[in-house]
């Protein structure tokens, strides 16, 4: 489903961010991308979508990432950005979800009608008509959340999905992570969320790949974490200290 | 400087209209044709700071008092004439419907004096010419930069300030709502409004400085400075340069808007000898206004005023205020009351039933 | 500092209140602008001294706010902004003018009185009558109304952009401020050392915002398209809502209606 082959990319006058980065991406796998800050993990969504372009070849469902296939590529993939206010730039959490199926060309009925379908699955009924700068982070995130899967995108990504949430919102964001059915990469430090959602983990330090694997495998593995600038999960930190 | 519904007549209001929507239709033509879809939300999220940017205080070092932001020049350097006016627009629409800055029918006439002025003159006469040109001093060095930087805010601030409050002094005075002599209230408005542009044009500076060395990219006009940080000296002798500019200016502008009546209307009208009075506009051949801006206006009056010379069979006086008058105004005023309490009663049962 | 956090709550307040459901709310946004810009327009039309026929106006605002059910006071409080140069301007008048145009027992009142208080009456009817309009009717349904008359679409996405930004801006600002302000207790505005810098970062930073939500609306396919709520259909209420309140804002300015009124009873 993804794929990068040798990919790298710098921004101007700096050492690489993503340095000669290749993997492979299964239809329907959930990927955790972690790593310090500065890793590459932001980059290497970017580079995926289209939105920068560096060397080497990504391929999206079959189709090269170029100027050509970015309209398709980018109707297959859902990008939840990591600050839900530059996502959702519209005053109203239905006029922003209606924004991307209209842009694909859907009638107003049928747009109406997947936006709807979207916000009774994910329990968001009421948030319909609220203005985006009166609704909570938690209900923010959630808005862009459905705002993506209103475009029945493929592919989905997302930039740190659970920061700045409280753990009653963070629960319910994992919980939709782990209904959605579809190919998934998730960027982000929150390891208790990755070991939640994601089978397989990309370990990414300085632009490389540091490990790839199961994720039990490697959030398990302290001394590559510590070695990353990475800790273990608190769930698997052993018994809470006596205070 | 926001001017509010009540300042205008609305013939008045209806040409700022017009000249305020013709600016913006070329803006939106001019803005259209850059094709840069980027444009769009960067004109907003920009808008958006500009207006927070207005209501923070910034102290005045060696007083107490604090000024404030305006923004037009500070759009128009970041963004281009024509979007940072639209921007300005949009800024001054949220303004005055959501925080009663001004309003609905003073729209058009505050959008001229603010944006128009700003944007346009500013960046035309102002901006463009001092960022390109050799003045004060020549080269695309750092310092040389910096300089042009700071003395096109401060010029442009300080003279499309001028405009915009010489504007509100010839609009209120064409509305003929005030019995403030058209040069007294210039001659009360101008020296106010030079000192609020000086500030304005410090702060605007500022916040160019700031960015100028971030991203230089992002200023219009601006060279990065590729060359080096630039001495010392001469950067002071071009302060020095800038100092007596701004002196001279200011001085000359104040000069100029000096309550002494005679200079202002010779300057003007070419005409010292015409008394003003409240009405200017209105019967223009009598004051000598021979501006054709002035004749449309006061036609355009002429003929939109429902009745002129309204006032009442039975009574002798203009006002149309006779004891009836009185009585209905109390009846008016019960009738308010009434309806308030009427309101007030429904609103209860509401919530009792609720 | 605090008109940062004040404009803050000042915008949630509308947007509370416009999200009421007020027969007010349910008028076409359309006729609710038209009406209330002939309300201006007719408000603003009297003459100066005009005085007795310009306070039946004060009725229109009244009723809107009572149907509408928005409180005054929240009104009131913003009046504040426009008065001050309204008053400037019209307290030279009684100076100025002293003709006496009439004689209240034994008060003579001049022309300058009249035209002032007719001034400020004036200004806090128009006043008023845009904070009702703004009031009953949120902004996207405006922005709809505006596209409907033509007001390019660029100036009306604009607005909205800007509008759901303002309040996140505003925020930013506010928390920027605060920050400062723990640290320079004793200022009560920015040192001249930070004007640049406060504002600068700030902008710095979005223009990144900006960048990242160019690139959100291109990842959802935008090719220079918006898409708004639709323009509900005019309807039989608007139409005869419209058409009353300017029949009944013409009648007000054509005839004196108080004067008219006070002369059934004295004579």
């Amino acid at each position: 489903m993804i794929e990068f082959q040798n990919v790298s990319y710098a921004y101007e006058g700096t050492r690489p961010v993503v340095d000669g980065l290749s993997f492979t991406i299964r239809e329907g796998e959930a990927v955790g991308l972690i790593g310090a800050n500065g890793a590459g993990k932001s980059t290497v969504l970017k580079l995926l979508v289209g939105l920068i372009s560096g060397t080497g070849q990504i391929q999206v469902d079959n189709l090269p990432v170029n100027r050509q296939n970015l309209p398709s590529i980018r109707q297959k993939t859902g990008f939840v950005l990591q600050d839900s206010d530059n996502q959702m730039f519209m005053p109203t959490v239905y006029e922003d979800m209606m924004f991307g199926p209209r842009n694909y060309g859907l009638s107003m009925e049928e747009a109406e009608q997947r936006v709807d379908a979207v916000l009774d699955r994910l329990g968001l009924r009421e948030l319909k008509h609220r203005y985006n700068h009166k609704i909570s982070g938690g209900e923010k995130r959630m808005a862009a959340i459905a705002a993506i899967l209103a475009m029945e995108p493929k592919v989905i990504l997302m930039d740190e999905p659970s920061t700045a949430l409280d753990p009653v919102n963070r629960r319910t964001v994992i919980n939709t992570i782990n209904s959605l059915g579809q190919t998934k990469l998730i960027a982000s430090h929150d390891l208790d969320m990755i070991l939640d959602t994601c089978r397989r983990v990309i370990l990414l330090s300085h632009g490389k790949i540091a490990a790839d694997g199961q994720t039990e495998d490697i959030l398990r593995d302290k001394a590559l974490l510590e070695a990353n600038r990475l800790e273990l999960p608190l769930c698997l930190q052993g018994p809470p200290r006596p205070i | 400087m926001h001017m509010a519904d009540a300042l205008l007549s609305p013939p008045v209001a209806a040409a700022m209209y017009a000249a305020s929507a013709a600016a913006a239709v070329v803006s939106v033509r001019a803005v259209k044709k850059d094709e840069n879809p980027a444009k769009l939300p960067t004109m907003a999220v920009t808008s958006a700071l500009v207006f927070a940017g207005q209501m923070i205080n910034y102290t005045i070092p060696g007083t107490g008092s604090s000024g404030h932001l305006c923004g037009g020049m500070l759009l128009s350097a970041l963004l281009g004439p024509q979007a940072g006016f639209l921007s300005m627009v949009v800024i001054l629409t949220i303004q005055c419907l959501f925080f009663a800055d001004g309003g609905l029918l003073a729209l058009g006439a505050n959008c001229w004096n603010m944006a128009f002025y700003g944007c346009f003159v500013g960046y035309y006469l102002l901006w463009r010419p001092i960022m390109r040109g050799k003045f004060p001093m020549a080269g695309a060095t750092r310092s040389a930069q910096r300089v042009k930087i700071i003395l096109a805010s401060l010029l442009g601030c300080a003279i499309t300030l001028q405009l915009g409050a010489f504007s509100v002094v010839l609009e209120t005075s064409l509305s003929g709502v005030t019995e403030l002599p058209f040069a007294v209230f210039a001659g009360i408005m101008q020296p106010i409004h030079l000192a609020i542009g000086l500030i304005e044009g410090g702060i605007t500076a500022a916040v160019l400085l700031f960015v100028h060395q971030a991203r230089p990219e992002l200023l219009m006009d601006a060279d990065a400075g590729g060359g080096s940080a630039g001495n010392r000296r001469s950067l002071k002798t071009a302060l020095a340069v800038l100092a007596v500019t701004a002196a001279v200016a200011g001085g000359g502008l104040s000069l100029l808007a000096s309550p002494n009546p005679d200079g202002l209307e010779w300057s003007l009208f070419g005409n010292a000898e015409a008394g003003y009075s409240e009405n200017l506009g209105l019967d223009e051949e009598d004051y000598g206004v021979s501006s054709g801006a002035a004749d449309a206006a006061a036609s355009i009056q002429e003929k939109t005023a429902f009745l002129p010379d309204y006032s009442f069979a039975d009574s002798d006086s203009p006002v149309g205020t006779s004891i009836s008058g009185l009585a209905g105004s109390a009846l008016v005023a019960a009738a308010a009351v009434l309806v308030c309490i009427a309101g007030g009663f429904f609103r209860r049962k509401k919530a009792a039933h609720g | 500092m605090d008109r940062l956090s004040r404009a803050r709550s000042g915008l949630r307040e509308m947007d509370a209140l416009a999200a009421g459901g007020s027969p007010i709310h349910r008028l076409h946004p359309l006729s609710k602008l038209l009406v209330t810009v002939l309300y201006i327009v007719t408000v603003t039309s009297f003459p100066k001294y005009e005085l007795s026929g310009l306070t039946v106006m004060v009725l229109y605002p009244v009723l809107l706010l009572q149907i509408s059910q928005i409180p005054v006071s929240h009104c009131f409080y913003r009046l504040r902004f426009v008065l001050p140069l309204v008053c400037a301007v019209g307290l030279a008048n009684p100076f100025l003018d002293r003709a006496v145009l009439l004689t209240l027992g034994r008060i003579p009142v001049t022309g300058g009185v009249v035209s002032m208080v007719t001034l400020m009456m004036k200004g806090t009817f128009s006043l008023l009558a845009s904070f009702v309009l703004i009031a009953a009717t949120p902004i996207d349904q405006l922005c709809a109304a505006l596209r409907s008359i033509h007001v390019p679409g660029i100036l009306a996405t604009l607005l909205l952009l800007t509008y759901r930004y303002i309040g996140l801006m505003l925020g930013e600002a506010a928390a920027m401020a605060q920050a400062y302000q723990l640290r320079a207790p004793n200022q009560r505005g920015l040192h001249i050392s930070a004007w640049g810098s406060f504002l600068g970062q700030l902008l710095l930073r979005s223009m990144d915002r900006a960048e990242e939500l160019y690139g959100s609306m291109l990842l959802r396919g935008f090719h220079g398209e918006f898409f708004y709520v639709d323009v509900p259909r005019l309807k039989a209420a608007d139409l005869v809502y419209t058409a009353a309140c300017a029949a009944a804002f013409f009648c007000a300015r054509r005839f004196n209606i108080p004067s008219l009124l006070g002369s059934l009873f004295v004579r």
